[in-house]
């Protein structure tokens, strides 16, 4: 393990009244795009063995290998498609956004890697609607890299002409999930597909599609440039390269922060988000609110992709970690995030649409004060038939919420039955008649 | 063939089918709801799923288990797989999904017309939970008057989206949509837009629940009421298979009947709509120059027998205008009744309208044809051409009969009227001036003013026989209601002029067809009468 400093970031000051924007002239005076020209001086066999090599796992959350992904393309079919995951709306994450904002080229110089990789005729950087400003980022970058020809010409060694695209969503959560994504880029209601078939084989427009989050496709300049070795000695055998943190909730110094993967989660949070803030840590989500919650002895867990099983979570996820103290109260917290699954929840299959309303409508009922005893084991029940059973729904959403509250529940359960017990009956405060209007 | 075994019974199947429809076929029930044949699979009720246990492609002995429980509707069936559908696992999911489905359902079933017929009704005495848990609000979703025909329940909607996928992928039209998101979400229109083509009332029947009704027959009728009578469309010459639904005498509603090579599941709004003629305007009583005539069945028809056999005398004096409308074995003893009359009588069709072309729908997306609306508005022309050319001899275009009839040669002509009134005015020119004209009519109006002779006949839904469609498919079909007071079949009265024993028999006639040279007519047999009821499995609640 050896971390020496920031990779992906490496062109990101530290200092906030230093960032600003790095356009193209900039990008390629710090070495831009020279990681492209080795890659085309490549086969795209070698390059694909390369990032199976370095054991590059996707950074979108399910930590899926990108190598593999890849290799899943049938031969011989075209056109092919990249989708570059931009949707960025899971709670606690901000690292694309992070990384958009100030340095554009890193995702075009790697979404120019995976398409002569992949021999990709068109890439659609599909980027959550709520991200104006970034949008217009990448549009400007688009504009100067295709300027430069890095997209808009012939794929060396083909006839295949690559193009990129921004495609903005509509501010939809379900749509940065993969075969969502795709729906919404056809023009489509974004609604989860039915797998198989998976998108390697028919995705956008029924043709073979990769999908690759923000940070993956950045990580690829510096695998080519250094190699695959390099990238494995950070990170643990199984989760290797750099990754971007984001840190929120109670710390001093919120923020995207780069480390190895499996580093401490009480390190980020003591070295660089400047420790916990007004209290003592209780929980904290390790990425992002669908993957569960970290309990109060869980305060030094490794970072990495196999995180889920050690620490009874869904997973790393996003690494979006938000932190919460002996402050925080955690009934709300969970309500919160139950709203968004039930805001959010696309509506197609019956025990999401409906279970993530009725666990959010009983748990604005906990927080008000009417809270039955019975509600504790209802709620665990609700979401374990919802998502815990496997296969109960299309995708992962329904998965998530039922993570929340079950880890919320198991770790906390204190929390829940006081909050029952105590405002029992009729001894409801107007703060909690407040809080159960909302 | 291909078998697995689904709950410890043992399934066969031919060529490639998801598990769900295989069990369908095999009359075995996985329930269901956003699942149907006809339309694309989308897998989100998830009331369907099942544990399977699938054979290793390596070692096809060895049994694997699928650890995630799988949408039936959806997954292949696979020779040799292993099927749970009542496993705890799979129990468990049902009874969960329908309490998510009752969650917000407002429970309105004394209210509602579905009742009785419901998807939820059924299943949650199937499957579902005696009680409900939920003791937060109901969310409240709004009545909609989405379509010509059809409103729309929004609270009763279970977002299976089978209406959707109706007017996408069946009607080609697409005007439903879904809108909103998770538990907000509604089935609507688009904004000035409504539920508007030729084969709207589909979505009502493949709506499994009270949330798509009839507005035509909303809170007429409790459905348990109704009897089902297989029948046959007499509108236009597809030949769609019906069932009118009926209760004392009275016509409700026609839904469509499955079959595979005709309609399908599908009708269109014309059929299903159109059953208002078998109860409005309609002549009830003989008539003369449409003055009603105070005269027994018996009169009538002893009057109907004079006038004909008086200008019979004469050789080829006699005509007889048959209908598309009419069953063939009706349309064939008439012809057989006046031509013992007379040999040289002459027979005629009154041409069924046609309007315009045939309307093809289409599947946007396949290209492939899903239901053809067609132009010509008579089921059986086919059928009387058929007699006409079985009987040959004097046949003629009715456009010739007025010439005819101007030079003296015709002096009495009998017509089975149109019972939609479509073919009255070209009979009416061809007909003027003819010294006696007999008519037999469902309606009071048209031909029945100049007629020396109106006699009241029934019409489909009151009677049986066949009708033959289009592409020459002979189909029977069965009387529903008993006809209306004075009225009889075309065929019950030419069966009597004819002198035959007992009542009249269609089957008995389509023998006597296919003695003299139609032998296809022998073959068809009636529709089954009555609908499989299954006995309801209860689950312990």
């Amino acid at each position: 393990m050896a971390f020496a400093g920031p990779v992906l970031l490496k062109r990101i000051p530290d200092d906030p009244a230093k960032r600003k924007l790095i356009n193209m002239d900039q990008y390629i005076a710090t070495g831009g795009y020279e990681s492209l020209r080795k890659a085309q001086s490549m086969t795209p066999d070698q390059i694909i063995q390369l990032v199976i090599d370095s054991n590059l796992r996707g950074r979108g959350g399910a930590g899926f290998p990108c190598g593999s992904k890849w290799k899943f393309l049938p031969k011989d079919i075209h056109p092919r498609y990249l989708a570059v995951n931009f949707d960025e709306s899971e709670p606690g994450t901000f690292k694309d956004r992070y990384l958009t904002d100030y340095d554009p080229h890193i995702l075009l110089e790697g979404i120019a890697i995976a398409a002569y990789a992949n021999r990709i005729s068109v890439s659609y950087i599909y980027i959550r609607g709520e991200y104006h400003l970034e949008a217009k980022i990448l549009e400007k970058a688009l504009e100067e890299a295709y300027a430069k020809g890095f997209f808009g010409q012939k794929i060396p060694g083909t006839d295949i002409v690559h193009n990129c695209y921004v495609h903005r969503g509509a501010g939809a959560y379900i749509c940065g999930e993969e075969t969502g994504l795709l729906e919404s880029l056809e023009g489509k209601r974004g609604w989860p597909r039915i797998k198989p078939p998976f998108p390697a084989i028919a995705g956008a427009f029924a043709k073979p599609t990769i999908i690759n989050n923000v940070e993956t496709l950045a990580c690829l300049p510096y695998i080519i440039e250094y190699g695959a070795d390099w990238f494995k000695s950070m990170g643990t055998p199984s989760s290797t390269g750099p990754k971007l943190f984001g840190v929120s909730g109670l710390v001093h110094k919120p923020g995207v922060y780069e480390e190895e993967l499996g580093i401490k989660m009480s390190t980020l949070i003591e070295k660089y988000a400047g420790g916990v803030k007004g209290g003592k840590y209780r929980a904290a989500i390790p990425g992002g609110v669908s993957m569960g919650v970290l309990g109060t002895d869980q305060y030094d867990a490794e970072l990495d992709f196999d995180i889920g099983k050690k620490y009874n979570v869904l997973g790393l996820g996003t690494a979006g970690v938000i932190v919460m103290t002996d402050k925080t109260d955690l009934v709300v917290m969970l309500r919160n995030i139950i709203r968004f699954f039930a805001h959010e929840s696309c509506g197609q299959c019956t025990p999401c649409r409906e279970g993530t309303a009725w666990m959010h409508k009983m748990l604005n009922r906990i927080v008000a004060g009417y809270g039955k005893p019975r509600d504790f084991d209802m709620l665990m029940e609700v979401g374990l038939s919802m998502g815990s059973m496997p296969g109960t729904t299309i995708c992962g959403l329904a998965d998530g919420a039922n993570w929340a509250v079950r880890t919320f529940l198991q770790k906390f359960p204190e929390d829940f039955k006081a909050r029952i017990k105590s405002d029992h009956v009729q001894g409801v405060t107007l703060d909690a008649q407040a809080a159960a209007a909302v | 063939m291909p078998t697995m075994d689904v709950d410890g019974k043992k399934i066969a199947w031919e060529g490639k089918k998801m598990i769900l429809q295989a069990c369908l076929d095999a009359g075995t029930e996985i329930p269901h709801y956003c699942y149907h044949q006809g339309l694309s699979i989308v897998a989100s009720c998830r009331i369907c799923l099942v544990e399977i246990e699938s054979p290793d492609p390596k070692d096809p002995a060895k049994l694997v288990k699928v650890p995630k429980l799988v949408p039936s509707c959806q997954t292949p069936a696979v020779d040799g797989m292993k099927v749970h559908s009542a496993s705890p696992k799979a129990l468990a999911n049902q009874k969960a999904v329908m309490e998510f489905l009752l969650l917000n359902h407002p429970l309105d079933c004394p209210v509602c017309d579905q009742a009785g017929e419901c998807g939820l009704q059924d299943y949650s005495y199937q499957y579902g939970r005696s009680e409900s848990r939920f003791e937060e609000d109901k969310a409240k979703k709004p009545k909609k008057d989405i379509g010509k025909h059809v409103m729309l329940y929004s609270d009763r909607c279970i977002m299976c989206t089978r209406c959707v996928r109706f007017t996408r992928e069946i009607s080609g039209t697409g005007e439903l949509a879904v809108f909103g998101r998770g538990h907000r979400e509604e089935i609507d229109v688009f904004q000035g837009q409504s539920l508007d083509n030729p084969l709207s009332g589909n979505v009502i029947d493949i709506c499994p629940v009270g949330a798509l009704l009839d507005k035509d027959f909303l809170f007429t009728q409790r459905v348990w009421f109704l009897k089902k009578t297989p029948s046959i469309s007499p509108f236009s010459s597809g030949g769609e298979n019906i069932s009118i639904e009926h209760n004392q005498g009275r016509v409700y509603r026609i839904k469509p009947r499955f079959n595979a090579d005709v309609n399908k599941w599908w009708i269109s709004d014309d059929i299903r709509y159109g059953w208002d003629f078998v109860h409005t305007n309609r002549l009830q009583t003989p008539a003369a120059k449409g003055v009603p005539q105070e005269l027994s069945a018996s009169q009538s028809i002893g009057q109907l027998d004079q006038a004909m056999k008086k200008a019979a005398m004469t050789p080829g004096a006699t005509l007889l205008v048959l209908n598309a409308g009419d069953s063939t074995e009706e349309m064939f003893l008439a012809a057989q009744w006046i031509r013992r009359l007379d040999p040289q009588a002459w027979l005629t069709l009154a041409e069924p309208k046609v309007d315009g072309q045939d309307q093809v729908f289409k599947n946007p997306t396949t290209g492939a044809v899903t239901y053809t609306l067609r132009a010509e508005k008579a089921p059986n022309r086919r059928g009387a051409q058929k007699v006409l050319a079985q009987l040959g001899g004097n046949v003629c275009k009715l456009a010739d009969v007025q010439d005819k009839i101007k030079v003296g040669q015709i002096k009495a002509a009998l017509v089975l009227a149109d019972p939609f009134g479509h073919a009255d005015a070209s009979s009416q020119t061809a007909l003027a001036g003819v010294e006696t004209l007999v008519v037999l009519s469902t309606r009071p109006d048209g031909l029945v003013s100049q007629a020396s002779l109106a006699l009241p006949v029934c019409t489909w839904a009151e009677k049986s026989g066949v009708f033959e469609n289009h592409s020459g498919l002979i189909q029977a079909f069965r009387q529903a209601i008993a006809p209306l007071e004075n009225t009889r079949s075309a065929g019950s009265i030419f069966w009597d002029l004819m002198d035959l024993a007992g009542t009249y028999d269609p089957a008995a006639v389509r023998r006597m067809m296919s003695e003299l040279g139609l032998a296809e007519y022998a073959a068809v047999t009636l529709p089954e009468q009555h609908e499989k009821i299954e006995l309801m499995q209860f689950t312990d609640l």
